[in-house]
């Protein structure tokens, strides 16, 4: 008889049932899509934030003070210490691996540069120039895995605008040019097959009338190999609004030929999603109990990140990059509040709409209700008997309103983000308990007044 | 209670229709239905307010926060520090720090974008010789000796983490920045072997001494730097300007007239940022001037997603709200049935019945959209504050489109009356669905 009139109610008057359904099918895709993409925002904006290019900075434990003004060390060549080329492949292997998104070593040399042969003799070196060399796309074979990462400073910098290409990863074979009459060196010169690929910043090129494809000569401005010059073919003119644009950029590898530092480096941007820092990640490890050491090491607060590229890479010195790292904690933190906030109000909206429309729903039944009553039916057999109705409606509306929403989370989330959000089971929960809990509330106040009403006159009419 | 209410409407119509011309009573006559329509049933007057305010509420509350949240997100993005730079045009190749500007140029520089006042802050760079001094007799040890790069920056309105971002480590300014205080980078504190109190001596033999309040962690080069008062830098690199003042008693400072950079922190949307560059590069052709594109570029694309993300969320909500107060509405004019049933038995015509019911979702929704919209504003203030820690400005454009708002779902949820207009009063009486 109980399902006889659950089932009554919604064959009598389909129309009217599918009508509240919509309502809160409605109600529950909106508050779907608002959950879907707040729970995912984090990560996305995380993402977005790595176009700041690297959060971390590694040098030498045992370096010694730089002397860096925008972005020029003025130290004297050789001073300082270096680290090994060879160790990078273990940051793909350290706990936090995964958010490990790039990774680019830079050594740096003084060098000069000149367009043409002709420009040098032993009174011309050429125009004084910055050399950075560095990795761009380059294949880091990873001996834990078997992979191959590609990484390098067209992703730590996402900023750097090149015309032309990057330099090709092995930087070609480097062959040398002797050039005639450079002082403590013979005369002659020898022929060049296929000179070392490099990047040239957009000052520089516009300074000296460098264009792609020219062929300009490059020394390495050290006491023993003043009179080595070598060609490099320019791959690319690169903006940058920063010090690299009065640079040129090589291989790595060529860098460490020509300044006799085979395999090494000496500072190291890496670019790791993180999580924003609160109260109990700018704590001092040292001071932390185990538990609380545990608690931090295991949340990537970009702190212990850099604790953990500490432990992997000996001998080095892992800073975080504050001014990129703070604005992005800050910022991140107040949009997920914001966010959450909007959530909310959706959460909030489509609550009432649900609340609403299943009150009118048993509101309009009223007469109905007065009918059971005078038929004998107990306050507790009608109650129960619309709760179901109302559960069942839930239930129904509620997953035809979450495949709904997924959609709408979708849309929204291919739009901004470029990226859909993954559905999840938490919210296609929340979403059910929310339906069911949202239509029994709404429904409960206006039953608990027709409790009150005789049924007489209700079936009068009055 | 209605069709009591009704019923005495009823009264009146028939004793009123004798009367020849009918048009002013007619008036009075339906304003009273009116008035009798919202107030016969006090119960659900609150609750289709209470619906009608809600969603009024939510609808101011989110578009002020919204204006006010991407307003408030540019303020953010200051926290990545300076955005834009003022440099020498042509380094020449000898070293950055040989290139000057005329400091002329930061006193002619705007002092505000979008309404905000800029950051800014002139820097002179050296390389010295710097070393603890002792703090009575200002005696140096020349083993502790070392190179490092002093920075002297001036003429800013607030603390330097405005534009260089670091955190501190021990230390303040208290505001003190008399020339004889400086803030060391915690790289070269600890290779000076340095706490905060210590004094220490910068430059050759014509150099300066200063106290350190502060020592900070950037993450960056200006960890091995030593930020000292503009004018004390500029007595390090030239000596030789006139100079009366004492260890602790500074005279009044003789200003240098040329730095290395001009940093400014511009607050605004970058569109914003954007134009302010052009004007200063119209304004300033003999220097270069630019964004850091590291933090420009990536502040636009995050405030076009923020922003975006932002929008569609409040639209989602405001469609949901409108739906909600709409549900709510319709379920209300549904239970007008018998009074139309009643209205059209006695005569009325069904332009007269739907006018009037009309005019009462338009009256409802005008004072829920009313006090709905009040609260509102006055919940987004709390938002704004609970979010970015500063309260929303409240906007009222806002107000007038949210009530605006209210009014037109109010009358747009009373549209299903138009079924009304085609029942048949009889089977309305008999009880018929």
């Amino acid at each position: 008889m109980f399902l006889r009139l659950v089932a009554d109610s919604f064959t009598r008057r389909p129309r009217r049932k599918l009508l509240t359904g919509a309502a809160l099918a409605l109600g529950m895709a909106v508050a779907t899509a608002a959950l879907s993409v707040s729970l995912d925002v984090g990560d996305r904006l995380a993402q977005e934030f790595r176009s700041l290019g690297a959060n971390l900075i590694v040098t030498p434990q045992a370096d010694s003070l730089p002397l860096e003004i925008g972005g020029v060390d003025y130290r004297p060549a050789n001073s300082g210490a270096y680290l090994p080329e060879s160790d990078l492949p273990k940051l793909k292997s350290i706990f936090w691996h995964n958010n490990i998104i790039a990774f680019a070593p830079i050594l740096e040399a003084d060098g000069y540069l000149a367009a043409k042969q002709s420009e040098l003799d032993a009174f011309h070196l050429g125009t004084e120039v910055p050399l950075i060399g560095t990795w761009a796309a380059q294949p880091v074979y990873l001996p834990g895995s078997g992979e191959t990462f590609t990484t390098g400073i067209e992703k730590t910098s996402p900023w750097f605008q090149i015309e032309g290409r990057w330099f090709a990863a092995n930087g070609g074979e480097v062959d040398r040019v002797e050039v005639r009459g450079t002082p403590g060196t013979g005369s002659g010169h020898s022929y060049v097959s296929a000179p070392a690929e490099c990047v040239v910043g957009a000052n520089l090129a516009k300074r000296l009338g460098i264009r792609i494809g020219d062929r300009p000569y490059v020394n390495v401005a050290t006491m023993e190999k003043m009179a080595s010059y070598f060609l490099c073919a320019i791959t690319g003119i690169l903006s940058t609004g920063g010090a690299e644009d009065n640079a040129v950029l090589l291989p790595l590898r060529v860098v460490q030929g020509y300044t006799g530092k085979p395999g090494r480096y000496r500072k190291l941007y890496v670019s790791a999603l993180s999580k924003p820092e609160d109260n109990f990640a700018r704590r001092d490890p040292k001071s932390m109990t185990a538990d609380e050491f545990e608690r931090w090491s295991c949340s990537p607060y970009v702190s212990s990140i850099a604790y953990s590229i500490q432990q992997a890479l000996p001998g080095s010195d892992v800073r975080v990059i504050r001014r990129v790292a703070e604005g992005e904690g800050n910022i991140l933190s107040h949009v997920r509040t914001l966010l959450w906030l909007v959530t909310f109000a959706a959460l909030l909206a489509a609550a009432l709409a649900v609340g609403a429309s299943s009150a009118a729903s048993v509101i309009e039944r009223r007469p109905e209700i007065a009918l059971m009553k005078a038929l004998g039916a107990g306050r507790g057999s009608v109650g129960f008997l619309l709760a179901a109705e109302q559960l069942l409606l839930a239930v129904a509306g509620g997953g035809v309103g979450y495949a709904f929403g997924i959609i709408l989370a979708r849309v929204v989330g291919e739009k901004i983000f470029g990226a859909a959000p993954e559905p999840s089971l938490l919210v296609f929960v929340i979403i059910l308990a929310l339906a069911a809990g949202v239509t029994m509330l709404g429904s409960a106040i206006p039953l608990r007044r027709a409790a009150h009403f005789q049924p007489a006159p209700i079936l009068r009419g009055e | 209670m209605l069709r009591s209410s009704l019923a005495r409407c009823q009264h009146h119509a028939i004793r009123c229709s004798p009367v020849p011309d009918s048009r002013s009573s007619s008036r009075a006559m339906f304003w009273r239905i009116v008035r009798r329509l919202i107030t016969a049933n006090r119960g659900r007057l609150f609750v289709i307010l209470l619906a009608l305010a809600a969603g009024a509420a939510i609808t101011a509350a989110l578009l002020n926060l919204q204006i006010d949240a991407k307003r408030r997100l540019t303020t953010e993005f200051r926290s990545f520090g300076a955005n834009v730079i003022i440099a020498p045009k042509n380094p020449s190749t000898e070293s950055a720090f040989a290139d000057t500007i005329p400091l002329a140029i930061f006193s002619a520089l705007p002092n505000r974008n979008d309404g905000r006042l800029v950051d800014k802050a002139a820097f002179l760079y050296t390389i010295t010789n710097v070393s603890p001094a002792d703090k009575d007799t200002g005696a140096t040890d020349p083993q502790k000796t070392i190179h490092a790069v002093v920075v002297g920056y001036g003429y800013r309105a607030s603390d330097i983490h405005d534009l260089v971002p670091g955190t501190t480590i021990a230390g303040d300014t208290g505001g003190r920045n008399d020339g004889v205080y400086c803030e060391a980078g915690e790289a070269v504190a600890k290779r000076l072997g340095i706490e905060v109190g210590a004094w220490i001596r910068m430059g050759g033999t014509e150099g300066r001494e200063c106290e350190v309040t502060r020592i900070d962690r950037y993450g960056g080069p200006e960890d091995n730097q030593i930020f000292a008062d503009l004018d004390v830098v500029d007595k390090i690199i030239n000596p030789s300007r006139v100079d009366n003042s004492f260890r602790g008693f500074p005279a009044p400072p003789i200003f240098p007239d040329r730095v290395n950079l001009i940093q400014l922190g511009v607050p605004g949307t970058p569109e914003s940022i954007e134009r302010y560059i052009a004007a200063l590069q119209k304004q300033f052709p003999d220097v270069d001037v630019h964004g850091i594109r590291q933090f420009s570029e990536a502040q636009a694309k995050i405030y076009a997603k923020i922003s975006g993300l932002l929008t569609a969320t409040v639209v989602l909500v405001l469609i949901l709200t409108a739906l909600c107060v709409m549900a709510a509405m319709t379920n209300v004019a549904m239970e007008r049935r018998n009074d139309v049933g009643l209205m059209k038995a006695i005569g009325g015509a069904t332009r007269r019945v739907l006018r009037l019911f009309l005019t009462e979702a338009a009256l409802l929704g005008l004072s829920g959209g009313l006090i709905g919209a009040a609260v509102g504003i006055a919940l987004s203030i709390g938002l704004g504050k609970a979010v970015f820690g500063v309260a929303a400005r409240p906007r009222l454009i806002v107000y007038p489109i949210a009530v605006g708002l209210t009014i037109i779902v109010a009358i747009a949820s009373s549209y299903p009356l138009r079924r009304l207009a085609s029942i048949r009063p009889a089977s309305v009486f008999r009880g018929e669905a």
